[in-house]
């Protein structure tokens, strides 16, 4: 007994000097951004230790960095302070601004073998468009969301529609709107029929309509938007009229963090908010509900949102290879389908829904493919050089119209009128 | 008819007070109301929903807590011992000594409270980089050491001095800083109260600068650890963000309990109100 546990222990210690001999070890360090709940830092923190336990030539100092404007505000000053990490999950949006920084190095670079290059391949197009531009690759997709409706079924039930249709097009979000917005004898509204957020980032849950009404909101090189495009104007006064004028939507802005908790106590039967939410809803909804694409006017459509990998300047190069080699390793299917049951999000690539587990998952709850199946329609999310200062614009121009202090076409035009001012120097 | 406006006067007086009191202590009653309920009674208030411990029980479970407090308790100790000790000398300088510049050099020391310390962040991080401090504690702690509110308020307070204190102790024999330690110090213990409250919950609250600078669960603050529960995407649990800021908030409030008849006196004596 004593004699086996000594023996353990001797080759233990072997062991450890074997992994010792053999580590020219790799050091990388490597933000990360949570921004749903039920422990998503453990999961990252998790893969993170199983890669090095495969890998251990590599040591990888996984950092929790806070929200996304915490992780860009983190990820700018430690690289000019010079401390930059090799590597950071950041909004897809931020890639102009890490450009135009000069924080960060293109994948390409990275991926030499013919293999490697058809990897880049194997993500959703959709993805992609965040992700490159000039023809180069700049950030690879992990944390990648995108907006869709949840409809209570049971509320379907009680207004007499089809539990099992979600309304498909914007003529129909208004009528079964109606038909679910209640209200008690004096006339104040007790379950709402929609209920869009507009707090905080209003562009984003409003580029669905603008997609969906056949516009882009702005070019693929990042230096033009078309915020007064008439059919950008019509999205909005749609948007507007969900509350003004069909009256099944709450007026005011209304605030996106407390929108699953008003789905799940019946204050709104179909809400529009991220799959990053998907688990969330799922988990807590006492409820039978739905999940559906967002609805279509000239076609279907929704913006892409969330986070990508991104490379930073200052690393070695044989940091930036273990780098590109983890980031392959995390997007791999057995990984992508653990991050995407633990959190809601769109897994990135086609071959991780053929996986087992996914496919176990997706017969359960069907659910988690509608997102996927979305993102045929889906385009890039409003992203420009200057990104924080035009959508902001942007977002100002939205607000205004849905209080009622502006018409859409008037805040458009102002919003247009600025963005173009800061965007001319980049054209 | 005197006497009848005085009492009016009061009345109006106690009315206004409570009314403040009262909107003052909402959010933190309505942070308890959640925290002790399960989340289904966020916004149902009645009295006879269940209670649970379940809430902080998750919070802190969330997050490195326990090391998180002896971070920041560290962090506020010794940012505060840096801060008596060189406020305290040189507010003693810019008080009773005479030297050249003394006046260009106040004027900076003055500056420093426009300087919003959020702009500096970039400056201080590279400074922390040559230091080989990032990381660290100390890189959180230094720099808010040399604080100009700090110097400021302690060069006022030792301006009221009397004199004659100061030359008695001097004709007992007493050095510079012999007379500071016995009769600057002791008077202007109000001030060190006040101040030292301010600056301990500020550096209690504090959030980007320690996130920026630091790496590491054995270096971040309480806050760092309360942020995980600000998740966007998948909306916000009120109850447990409540358990935990209630959780992250209670030394502060308890010590502010223990302590109010001195922290309120001496506010009105350093008139910091």
């Amino acid at each position: 007994m004593l004699k086996s546990t000594l023996l353990k222990a001797v080759a233990t210690t072997a062991l450890t000097f074997s992994t010792w001999a053999s580590a020219q070890a790799v050091d990388l360090q490597f933000y990360f951004p949570v921004a749903v709940g039920g422990g998503a830092a453990e999961v990252i923190q998790g893969m993170t230790d199983e890669y090095m336990a495969n890998h251990p030539d590599v040591k990888i100092d996984a950092v929790y960095s806070g929200s996304y404007q915490d992780t860009v505000a983190k990820v700018i000053t430690a690289s000019r302070g010079g401390n930059a990490p090799q590597l950071s999950v950041v909004l897809s949006a931020d890639m102009y601004t890490l450009i135009d920084e000069d924080l960060v190095v293109p994948f390409d670079d990275y991926l030499t073998t013919d293999e490697e290059k058809a990897w880049l391949a194997g993500f959703y197009p959709s993805f992609m468009e965040n992700s490159q531009t000039g023809g180069k690759t700049y950030g690879i997709p992990f944390q990648r969301s995108t907006p869709v409706l949840y409809w209570n079924k049971e509320a379907f039930k009680a207004a007499g529609l089809d539990p099992e249709v979600a309304p498909a097009s914007w003529d129909e979000l208004v009528e079964f709107g109606k038909k679910l917005t209640k209200k008690d004898a004096n006339g104040n509204v007790t379950q709402w029929g929609v209920r869009i957020p507009s707090s905080g980032f209003p562009y984003w849950t409003f580029q669905g309509f603008a997609i969906s009404n056949g516009v882009t909101l702005a070019n693929a090189e990042g230096n033009k938007t078309s915020f007064d495009d008439p059919k950008v104007v019509e999205a909005l006064q749609y948007f507007v009229d969900l509350s003004a004028k069909h009256g099944v939507m709450a007026p005011g802005i209304i605030e996106w963090g407390a929108t699953p908790k008003a789905f799940f106590e019946g204050e709104s039967a179909i809400i529009l908010t991220t799959t990053g939410n998907l688990t969330n809803i799922k988990t807590n909804a006492p409820f039978d509900f739905g999940v559906a694409m967002l609805p279509e006017k000239e076609q279907r459509g929704a913006p892409t949102g969330g986070g990508n990998f991104y490379l930073f300047k200052g690393a070695s190069d044989e940091q930036l290879d273990a780098a590109v080699d983890f980031v392959q390793w995390i997007t791999a299917p057995a990984q992508s389908a653990k991050w995407t049951m633990a959190t809601g999000y769109v897994a990135p690539r086609a071959e991780t829904w053929e996986t087992e587990a996914m496919k176990t998952y997706a017969a359960e709850f069907p659910q988690v493919l509608v997102a996927r199946d979305q993102l045929e329609f889906a385009k890039a999310e409003l992203s420009t050089y200057q990104n924080q200062r035009v959508t902001g614009f942007f977002n100002d121009a939205l607000a205004a119209a849905i209080t009622g202090q502006k018409t859409p076409e008037e805040a458009l035009k102002e919003a247009q009128t600025q963005a173009d001012a800061v965007l001319a120097e980049y054209r | 008819m005197m006497r009848g406006s005085l009492t009016y006067d009061r009345v109006l007086n106690t009315l206004a007070a409570w009314a403040l009191a009262i909107l003052w202590i909402l959010p933190l009653a309505y942070a308890v109301w959640t925290a002790i309920h399960p989340a289904a009674y966020e916004a149902r208030f009645v009295l006879t929903a269940p209670l649970t411990f379940e809430n902080f029980q998750r919070a802190w479970a969330a997050a490195p807590f326990a090391r998180y407090f002896l971070n920041t308790t560290l962090l506020v100790s010794l940012i505060l011992a840096c801060q008596f000790f060189l406020c305290t000398l040189a507010a003693y300088a810019f008080a009773r000594f005479e030297f050249p510049g003394r006046g260009l050099l106040f004027t900076l020391v003055l500056l420093q409270l426009l300087v919003m310390p959020d702009i500096l962040i970039v400056e201080n991080y590279q400074t922390m980089r040559l230091l080989d401090l990032v990381d660290t504690i100390p890189a959180i702690a230094l720099p808010y050491v040399a604080s100009g509110f700090g110097i400021f308020l302690l060069r006022q307070t030792f301006l009221t001095v009397p004199r004659e204190l100061d030359e008695a102790a001097r004709v007992e024999g007493s050095s510079a800083l012999g007379i500071l330690w016995r009769v600057y110090i002791p008077l202007a213990k109000p001030t060190y109260l006040a101040y030292g409250l301010v600056s301990v919950s500020h550096h209690w609250n504090n959030f980007l600068w320690p996130l920026i600078v630091t790496n590491s669960e054995e270096t971040r603050p309480v806050t760092v650890g309360l942020s995980v529960f600000s998740a966007i995407d998948s909306g916000i649990d009120w109850s447990v963000i409540n358990a935990a800021t209630l959780m992250t908030s209670g030394p502060l409030l308890i010590a502010f309990l223990l302590f109010q008849r001195q922290f309120v006196q001496s506010f009105m004596r350093a008139g910091i109100k």
